[in-house]
C-alpha cells in the first residue's frame, strides 16, 4: 500500500511541470488522410503533430499560411476547428532486439496481440544514410539458399539487390526463402556455438498488401521457425496511404539499429511499386505538383534516400550492415516503366523473374540474361566461384542455342553438347519454395555438374539425381561438406575427395 | 471561387506593400482594398479574399488572448501586458476572457504560441502520465 501511495506521489510530482511554450494550430480543412492546419508557425518538416484523440500526424508541407499534415490513424474522428499541437519531435519508432519475433505497424505498435513491444531505443524514421567515410566495401555473403542466386547472382551484406518481375512470378518467395535460410544458418551457428558467425536478422516490410497475404507469410515464417530472427512490419492495403508511405522508412530505422550496434540486418521491402503509389496519393492530396505518370517530382529521391540507407560500415564504426532487397512489380514485363527504371538505377543489381519461365516450370523463374549483381561477386565464397564461375555464361549461351534448336535444324556435336548441358543446369537450378539448400551442398552438386557427372543422366531424372546425390552427400559424405564449409575453397585434396564421392555415387545411381 | 497560384502571388505582393515600418498599416490595407474593388478586374474577388486571409493571420500573430478561471485583478493584467510586450514587442493587442473550465491558473495564446499554466492542463498531464 505504501508503495502505491509513493508511486502516486511520484506521478503527481512529475506532472508539476513548469509552464512551457507550446506551438498550436487549428485544423482548417481535412480529408483523404490529410489535414491543412492554420498556425503551427514553428513546425519542422517531418515533425510529429499531436492531433488529439490519440492521433498523430506528420508535417509534410510547410506553406506560408498553413501546414499540410498527413494523418497516421483514423482521421474520421477529427474535425475542422480542432486544436492541434506540435510535439517538437521527429517521427520515431521503437528499435532493438525486442522487436524480433513481433509483427508491428508503421509506428512500431504491436499487431500480433503479444503485448507491448519492448523497444531498447527509439530511432527517427527519416535519417541520413551513412557517408563515404563510414562505409566499407561489400565482402561478406548473404546466403539465400537459392542455388541459382547464390551461384550466379550472389548478394553481399550491405548490398541493395532488386527483385523485379510481373505479378505471381515468385518475388516474395525469394525474400521469404532468404529469411528462412538465415533462420536455419543462425540456429545452426547457435547450436554449434560458433563465435565468429555473424547472425543476419531479417525485417520484412509489407506495403499495401492484402491482410490475408501477410497472414500467410507470417504463418510460413512461424512454420519454418524463422520468426525469432525476424521482424514483420505490416502496412496492409487497408492502412492509410501515409502509413504505407512511411512503412519502409520505419523498417530501415529498425535495421539501422542492428547496423549501429555491430550486427547485420536484411530488409525486404515488399513492394516499392505500391509504396510509390501510396506516395503519389499523399502528394496529390497535398496538392504537390505532379510529373510523369502523376508521380511527384521527388519520387526518385524517395527511393534513393531509402535504399542509400543500406550499407556496410567500417570496422571502427561497428562493422554492421544493412542489406536491402526491394521488390518491384512490373506490368506485362515492362522494365522500362518509370518506377522500375528508377529503382534499377539505384540498386546494385537486379534479379529479374520472367512469367514465361515460371509457366514453363522453371522455378525460381530467374532470367539469367537480365539478372545481375554488381557488387556481390566480391562477397561470394571462393569455392562457389570455382564451381559456378562459368555457369552464367554457359546458361546464357544455352538459351541462345536452344532458340535455334527449336527449329529442329541439325546442329554440330559441340553445340548439341552445350544444349544438353544447359538443359541439365536448368533442371539443377529448379528448386521448390521454402526449401533452401546449404551452400556446401550447392558447391558439391555444382562441382559434379561442372565435371560432367550429370551429362549421362536423363533430363527428366536430373532432379531425382540431385535429390539422391544430396542425400548421399549429407548422410555418407558429411565430412566433405564440413570441409567445404570450413575451407571455403576447393583445393586439390578436396577435389580428389569429391571425385571419389561422385564416382561412388555414380556406381549406385540407376 | 477558385484561388489560383497567380492570384495568391498577387495578393501576397499587395499584402507586402501594405507594410510600413515592419508593421501592417491599416490605412494602406483599406486603400489597397478600395482600389482593387474599384478597378473591377477579373479575379479581384479571389485576390481580396486571399488578402483578407493574410491580414487575418498577421493580426492573429499580434493578438494575445488571456484566459483565466476567475476575473483577473487590474495589476495582474498590466503585469501580463508588460511581460507580453517584452516577449513579442510593442503592438500586441490583449483580450482577457474568463473560462471556468480551466479550474485555476492562466492560459495565454499569442498567435500560435500557447503558455498553459492552468489546473485543467496539469490534470490532463497527470492523466496522461497514469
Amino acid at each position: 500500500m505504501d508503495n502505491l501511495l509513493l508511486e502516486i506521489e511520484e506521478q503527481i510530482a512529475g506532472a508539476k511541470a513548469a509552464v512551457a511554450k507550446e506551438n498550436v494550430g487549428v485544423i482548417r480543412e481535412i480529408g483523404d488522410g490529410v489535414a491543412r492546419i492554420e498556425g503551427l508557425t514553428d513546425a519542422m518538416l517531418n515533425e510529429m503533430i499531436d492531433l488529439g484523440k490519440g492521433i498523430t500526424g506528420i508535417a509534410l508541407n510547410l506553406d506560408e499560411t498553413e501546414v499540410g499534415v498527413i494523418i497516421l490513424g483514423d482521421y474520421t474522428r477529427l474535425q475542422e476547428g480542432d486544436e492541434v499541437r506540435a510535439t517538437g519531435k521527429l517521427l520515431q519508432v521503437p528499435v532493438g532486439k525486442g522487436l524480433l519475433g513481433r509483427v508491428v505497424n508503421t509506428l512500431g505498435e504491436p499487431l500480433d496481440g503479444k503485448g507491448p513491444v519492448p523497444g531498447e531505443a527509439a530511432y527517427p524514421v527519416e535519417k541520413t544514410a551513412p557517408g563515404i567515410i563510414k562505409r566499407e566495401k561489400v565482402s561478406q555473403p548473404v546466403q539465400t539458399g537459392i542455388m541459382a542466386i547464390d551461384a550466379m547472382i550472389p548478394i553481399g551484406r550491405g548490398q541493395r539487390e532488386l527483385i523485379i518481375g510481373d505479378r505471381s512470378t515468385g518475388k516474395t518467395t525469394i525474400g521469404i526463402d532468404t529469411i528462412i535460410n538465415q533462420a536455419r544458418l543462425n540456429k545452426a551457428a547457435e547450436a554449434k556455438g560458433e563465435k565468429d558467425y555473424r547472425p543476419l536478422y531479417c525485417i520484412y516490410v509489407a506495403i499495401g498488401q492484402k491482410q490475408s497475404s501477410i497472414a500467410r507469410i507470417i504463418a510460413t515464417l512461424e512454420q519454418h521457425g524463422a520468426m525469432p530472427y525476424t521482424i514483420v512490419l505490416a502496412s496492409p492495403a487497408s492502412d492509410s496511404a501515409a502509413s504505407q508511405y512511411l512503412a519502409p522508412f520505419a523498417g530501415a530505422a529498425m535495421g539501422e539499429w542492428f547496423m549501429d550496434n555491430g550486427m547485420d540486418a536484411l530488409i525486404i521491402y515488399d513492394d516499392l511499386s505500391k509504396h510509390a503509389v501510396a506516395y503519389r496519393q499523399v502528394s496529390l492530396v497535398l496538392k504537390r505538383p505532379s510529373g510523369r505518370e502523376a508521380y511527384p517530382g521527388d519520387v526518385f529521391y524517395l527511393h534513393s534516400r531509402l535504399l542509400e540507407r543500406a550499407a556496410r560500415v567500417a570496422e571502427k564504426y561497428g562493422n554492421g550492415s544493412v542489406t536491402a532487397l526491394p521488390i518491384i512489380e512490373t506490368q506485362a514485363g515492362d522494365v522500362s516503366a518509370y518506377i522500375p527504371t528508377n529503382v534499377i538505377s539505384i540498386t546494385d543489381g537486379q534479379i529479374y523473374l520472367e512469367t514465361d519461365l515460371f509457366y514453363q516450370g522453371v522455378r525460381p523463374a530467374i532470367s539469367v540474361g537480365l539478372s545481375v549483381s554488381r557488387v556481390g561477386s566480391a562477397a561470394q565464397l571462393k569455392a562457389m566461384k570455382q564451381v559456378a564461375g562459368q555457369l552464367k555464361g554457359d546458361l546464357a549461351q544455352f538459351r541462345e542455342l536452344a532458340a535455334f534448336a527449336q527449329f529442329g535444324s541439325e546442329v554440330d556435336a559441340k553445340t548439341q553438347a552445350a544444349i544438353d548441358r544447359g538443359k541439365r543446369i536448368v533442371e539443377v537450378f529448379k528448386q521448390p519454395q521454402y526449401s533452401p539448400v546449404p551452400v556446401e551442398v550447392q558447391v558439391a552438386v555444382m562441382w559434379c555438374v561442372q565435371n560432367g557427372y550429370v551429362d549421362d543422366v536423363k533430363v527428366e531424372r536430373v532432379r531425382e539425381w540431385q535429390a539422391k546425390l544430396t542425400d548421399f552427400l549429407t548422410t555418407r559424405k558429411a565430412e566433405i561438406l564440413a570441409r567445404i564449409g570450413k575451407e571455403k575453397a576447393i583445393g586439390d585434396a578436396l577435389k580428389a575427395e569429391l571425385k571419389t564421392a561422385a564416382d561412388q555415387f555414380k556406381e549406385t545411381w540407376k | 471561387m477558385k484561388t489560383t497560384k497567380r492570384t495568391r502571388r498577387a495578393a501576397r505582393r499587395l499584402f507586402r506593400a501594405c507594410f510600413a515600418g515592419g508593421r501592417l498599416d491599416e490605412g494602406r490595407v483599406q486603400l489597397a482594398v478600395r482600389r482593387v474593388a474599384a478597378a473591377r478586374l477579373r479575379g479581384s474577388l479571389p485576390l481580396l479574399s486571399h488578402l483578407r486571409r493574410l491580414v487575418k493571420l498577421e493580426r492573429a500573430r499580434h493578438e494575445a488572448f488571456v484566459e483565466t478561471a476567475t476575473p483577473l485583478a487590474p495589476e495582474l493584467r498590466s503585469s501580463v501586458a508588460s511581460n507580453l510586450t517584452r516577449a513579442y514587442g510593442p503592438g500586441v493587442s490583449l483580450a482577457f476572457a474568463e473560462n471556468a473550465a480551466l479550474i485555476g491558473g492562466m492560459r495565454v495564446k499569442v498567435g500560435s504560441d500557447v503558455y498553459d499554466g492552468s489546473v485543467q492542463k496539469a490534470l490532463h498531464a497527470l492523466q496522461e502520465r497514469f
